[in-house]
């Protein structure tokens, strides 16, 4: 039983995409009842999985090639372990409520039945990368994981900025998945498989045996996490990607996309960490410069998602410098906790923004916002929940997810500690000044007033988030994840696990709390009463460079142009006329040619059909036996 | 007695085509679709019952006569599952059939009953009866449309090459039977070396491959396929590209390896020529066709010639590799014609104008005219991709020994570049053509023929992604054959 239930979890969103595509497209309802009831259905078969404490590998034989010296070999294989264990659980739990919800936001749409095809086909392609065993089927799912977020940041194509938007996730991830690639490929031809078992045993044998090329293929593998978690410098799609329906942006930015290249960094840990490789050190930097961007440019954004989005890009620079920290005590966890509790309050926080523009008629601009605290009660609670997690205010879990990784940072790199203090001032001072614009101060427009709390239906899975995001810290979490890296769990009663953090690095847990204080106060000070932003004409040039996000996009979008331009021209010329000139006429024609001679031979008439036959035989014979 | 329970799959298909003959004259004519069913399931029984054969090494029938192995297993499933597929395919277009739907079943069922012979022939007796069975009852199949112009010409042409190759085959045999005595596969095969080195044994067993060549329509005796593939009704031109060519192909291996193995290096160049210059003719002919049936003629004449690259390595690799290419083949051929069936029907043509528009008056036909196009093709994830890849691993393989085989390996890929052109070229008429002043109202597809779409392009995509379970059987087969 158990060796089926894992293909079970894997095949029931794709069994339910299809059903949905082939009959129930118009019918939004159905559509909606499949596709939750499939995902539902998946959390259950993974609690009880988890429950069971089930582990080793399920496969089946896909393609074996062999040719003597090299063999390639790649099974259809699923993997559990504590690491998979828990991420399966956290991925479908976070999703069951997303699914949920969708069902009420999206309730009007006409294109429902597509939306829940989407959504569907996301979650089986998530799964496939948590259950993944080898390499090449972890890049299959990668790769579906990047069509069917295009499909659904992409989902109101109508929109020309929605099109825009999923064009350039695709082909940002795009670019980060070659360099995955050419991970993988180099992965195999060093190490000769692509089974992770294989390729862990193959590293505990012989660990120096990736050589002088450690370095480049752990940076290559990183180059995959560097596009799917949207770390520096291809973090430019993610904000974008907000163009999608909000419980898309939930999804993709809680739980999902964005958190599989933090899974695959952990799930190849012991590729990256290996003697002789500085993998580790691009990995943690990247990682912190992402953290420390993401967070000044937040400061400045005024659309409710976009906020998120860049505090989502943020903490996620601190799970990827987590990893890269992880490196001394070989265990990575501390970034799969943070990534476990940051799922829970970030889809809380996705599904709050979503709740306010959703009552607000899809209105974004939290300086026309205001005073909502009054008008949607259960939305401003929840919300407000999910912000103190996110700040890492105690007891709530988000503080000891974040403590840990500042911790880890205060050992490993002190540069990086001050850095990760700063941002963690920053996240409390946006996050806060989110909360008084929209929320706290006073109404900025009519909307406001005309709004209502939304749907059960939507507020329902609000609250059920708020649980986790409250409570994760007192669940061994992190001890739970160090089972994969061989440590042992121990048992903490609560109060110990509340003032664990203080004994264990009091250095760290306290400036991380003095930073979060600092920027409340000063987001307090700041924006309690602001009717418009203070900022722009108190630091000028600064909050300019922060509004336009330090004009990457403009970098990007002129370097792109140009070089395209060069290459295009380039390009414009071969094609005009060496190929199609010169090989394709020239080919083309030559062939053609003999393909209208040759038909002349076969000219319908039956005597010459036999002469030719006959011929035939004439001239085997004389080739066969005049030798 | 034991000899009966030995060939029992023939026998049962023998008896229902018989039975299919007697229960044609009591029947209304309401009762003849179930009439094809009663038949189609029949052959389902039998294909099932195949699988209670389990050949411990091989056992021979008749004095020898009559073998079975996996080998003949291997292809006598093969046939079994192509004539399900053309009966249903007949029995779904039967409207468009003039003659007696009772005969053509019938007809059917003996030939298919003559290549699941082919299948185990062990004597050059019962290869030419049991080819002559299938040739005989095509030359009716093909002509089956009697009031239709094209259909007699194309019967007549086929019955004329078909008896010039016959002639050609007998007299090898009797060349053969000349030079050494015996017509028994297991004599010749033990025949001292002197015997082997006459040259009218070589000669016979050459003018033997003749009548061979011109069932898998290999270069150069391929001329009479476009003109028969174009004129004969849909279901006989199925039939005909995978059965007729694959029972060539039985007989080819089987005499290859277990009849006259002492002369398999003096093919190796032969063959290897042959199978270069089918791709090559059958590729540049195809470019400027414009009708799917003639298209499909050519088509079949390259794929001979990756078949035969896959025999010609002489080793078990190239042979399993054939035998899965043919397996994906006759899927790829059933789905293609099915669709062409029901165009013909509704259109009256089958060139490229006829397909214009079919995405939008039957999406089903027109993916599984694109599953098929794409898979000959040899696009992945679809069974050709993983034929063709088969066939050229064991070329490469080969070429270490052989460097000719390098030569062959870039005519085959060329071959391939150039295919695509028109395969897509057809995949372009049925989504962007422009559809001129044909009527376009949609086309209802009767249910068999659906079902019949649906499993062959299932079939398609599964052989495509899980090759090993049709590669473990034909490994079974081709190592009962005696390859290494």
């Amino acid at each position: 039983m158990e060796y089926y239930l894992p293909w079970f979890i894997l095949l029931l969103p794709l069994a339910s995409a299809v059903a949905i595509t082939l009959t129930s497209l118009r019918k939004g309802g159905v559509a909606a009842r499949l596709s939750i009831g499939a995902c539902v259905l998946a959390f259950v078969l993974s609690a009880v999985l988890f429950g069971r404490d089930a582990s080793g590998v399920t496969q089946f034989n896909w393609i074996s090639l062999s040719d003597g010296a090299t063999s390639f070999i790649a099974d259809i294989a699923l993997r559990l372990d504590p690491l998979s264990r828990l991420m399966l659980l956290v991925v479908t739990g976070v999703a069951s409520a997303i699914h949920v919800y969708s069902y009420g936001y999206m309730r009007h749409d006409p294109g429902m039945g597509r939306y829940f095809a989407g959504l569907s086909l996301f979650m089986f392609s998530m799964l496939g990368i948590v259950l993944a065993d080898n390499l090449l089927m972890l890049f299959i799912f990668w790769e579906l994981v990047g069509v069917s977020s295009y499909l659904l940041i992409g989902f109101w194509y109508e929109k020309e900025a929605a099109a825009d938007a999923a064009k350039k996730a695709f082909l940002t991830n795009r670019l980060g998945d070659f360099g995955f690639l050419l991970g993988i490929i180099l992965v195999w031809a060093l190490l000769g498989t692509l089974d992770i078992g294989a390729l862990k045993t193959k590293l505990l044998t012989d660990p120096n045996a990736l050589g002088a090329l450690a370095t480049a293929a752990g940076v290559l593998l990183f180059c995959g996490a560097v596009g799917k978690s949207a770390q520096f410098p291809l973090h430019v799609w993610l904000p974008d990607a907000m163009e999608g329906p909000t419980p898309v942006s939930a999804l993709i930015h809680a739980a999902t996309m964005v958190a599989a290249g933090v899974y695959l960094l952990c799930r190849l840990f012991f590729l990256l960490d290996v003697p002789g490789s500085h993998a580790l050190v691009v990995i943690a930097w990247t990682g912190g410069l992402t953290a420390l961007l993401a967070a000044l440019m937040a400061v400045q954004q005024d659309d409710i998602k976009r906020i998120l989005a860049y505090s989502t890009l943020s903490q996620l620079g601190y799970m990827v410098m987590a990893v890269g920290l992880s490196g001394s005590a070989d265990n990575p966890s501390p970034a799969m906790y943070h990534l476990t509790t940051h799922a829970f309050f970030k889809a809380l926080l996705f599904l709050g923004a979503g709740s306010v523009i959703h009552a607000l008629h899809h209105e974004q601009n939290i300086w026309r916002m205001g005073g909502l605290v009054r008008r949607l009660p259960l939305t401003f609670w929840t919300f407000l929940v999910g912000t103190l997690a996110l700040c890492g205010v105690p007891p709530l879990s988000g503080f000891f997810s974040k403590d840990g990784i500042l911790a880890l940072a205060q050992h490993g790199n002190v540069a990086l500690f001050a850095l990760a203090v700063l941002v963690a001032g920053l996240t409390a001072f946006y996050m806060f000044r989110l909360v008084f614009v929209a929320f706290i101060g006073p109404a900025k427009s009519q909307a406001p007033d005309r709004a209502h709390e939304s749907p059960p239906v939507m507020t329902a899975p609000l609250v059920v988030l708020a649980v986790p995001s409250v409570l994760a810290g007192f669940w061994g979490i992190n001890e739970y994840f160090g089972q994969q890296y061989g440590t042992r769990p121990v048992e903490h009663g609560f109060l110990a696990t509340l003032i664990e953090p203080f004994t264990h690095a009091p250095g760290a847990a306290l400036s991380g709390l003095i930073a979060t204080a600092a920027g409340f106060a000063l987001a307090f000070a700041l924006y309690r009463n602001a009717v418009t932003d203070p900022l722009p004409s108190r630091l000028g040039l600064v909050a300019r460079w922060l509004r336009n996000r330090f004009y990457f996009e403009e970098l990007y979008a002129g370097l792109i142009r140009w070089t395209q331009d060069a290459l295009a021209a380039v390009a414009d010329f071969v094609d005009r006329w060496v190929v199609a000139g010169l090989v394709v006429k020239g080919v083309q024609g030559s062939v053609e040619l003999t393909g209208r001679l040759l038909r002349l031979v076969q000219t319908g008439n039956l005597q010459t059909y036999s002469f030719l036959f006959a011929a035939g035989v004439a001239l085997l014979l004389y080739f066969a036996l005049a030798r | 007695m034991n000899d009966v329970v030995l060939m029992g799959l023939e026998v049962a298909v023998l008896v229902t085509g018989l039975a299919v003959l007697l229960l044609d004259l009591w029947i209304t004519p309401d009762q003849r679709r179930l009439l094809g069913f009663g038949a189609i399931a029949t052959l389902g029984v039998i294909f099932s019952a195949s699988f209670a054969y389990l050949p411990d090494g091989t056992q021979y029938a008749f004095g020898g006569m009559y073998a079975l192995d996996e080998f003949a297993l291997y292809f006598k499933r093969f046939f079994l599952i192509a004539g399900m597929f053309v009966l249903l395919l007949s029995v779904g277009t039967s409207n468009a059939e003039e003659g007696g739907q009772g005969e053509y079943l019938s007809l059917s069922l003996f030939a298919l009953a003559g290549m699941m012979f082919c299948a185990s022939a062990a004597n050059l007796a019962l290869l030419f009866v049991s080819l002559e069975l299938v040739t005989v009852t095509f030359y009716v199949l093909v002509g089956f449309q009697r009031r239709r112009l094209a259909s007699l010409e194309a019967a007549i042409k086929y019955l004329i090459i078909g008896a010039l190759s016959s002639a050609f085959l007998v007299y090898g045999i009797a060349l053969i039977y000349g030079a050494t005595g015996t017509l028994d596969f297991r004599q010749l095969a033990s025949l001292p070396a002197a015997v082997m080195e006459s040259r009218i044994l070589w000669l016979g067993a050459l003018f033997l491959f003749v009548g061979l060549g011109f069932k898998m329509a290999a270069v150069p005796f391929q001329i009479w396929a476009p003109d028969v593939y174009q004129g004969a009704p849909p279901s006989t031109t199925a039939f005909l590209a995978v059965g007729s060519k694959a029972a060539g192909f039985v007989l080819l291996l089987r005499v290859l390896h277990q009849t006259l193995p002492v002369l398999e290096t003096r093919w190796l160049h032969l063959l290897m020529g042959i199978a270069g210059l089918s791709i090559a003719y059958g590729v540049l002919c195809a470019i400027p066709q414009r009708s799917l049936k003639r298209l499909l003629g050519y088509s079949s004449i390259a794929n001979a010639g990756y078949l035969l690259i896959g025999v010609a390595t002489l080793s078990a690799a190239g042979a399993t590799a054939a035998l899965y290419y043919l397996a994906g083949y006759l899927y790829t051929v059933l789905a293609a014609f099915i669709v062409i069936a029901v165009v013909l029907q509704h259109t009256g043509r089958d060139d490229f104008d006829g397909l214009a528009g079919l995405h939008q008056r039957s999406p089903l036909l027109a993916a599984g005219l694109t599953f098929a196009m794409v898979s000959l093709a040899g696009i992945p994830p679809l069974a050709g991709f993983f034929g063709k890849f088969l066939v050229l691993k064991a070329a490469l393989a080969a070429g270490a020994e052989h460097p000719g085989f390098y030569w062959l390996l870039g005519i085959a890929i060329v071959g391939v570049v150039i295919s695509l052109y028109y395969y897509f070229g057809v995949v372009r008429a049925v989504y962007w053509g422009a559809p001129g002043e044909q009527p376009a109202g949609p086309i209802r597809v009767e249910w068999p023929l659906q079902v019949a779409l649906y499993l062959a392009m299932v079939a398609i995509l599964w052989l495509g992604v899980m090759p090993n379970q049709i590669t473990n059987l034909a490994e079974l087969a081709v190592k009962s054959l005696g390859l290494r």
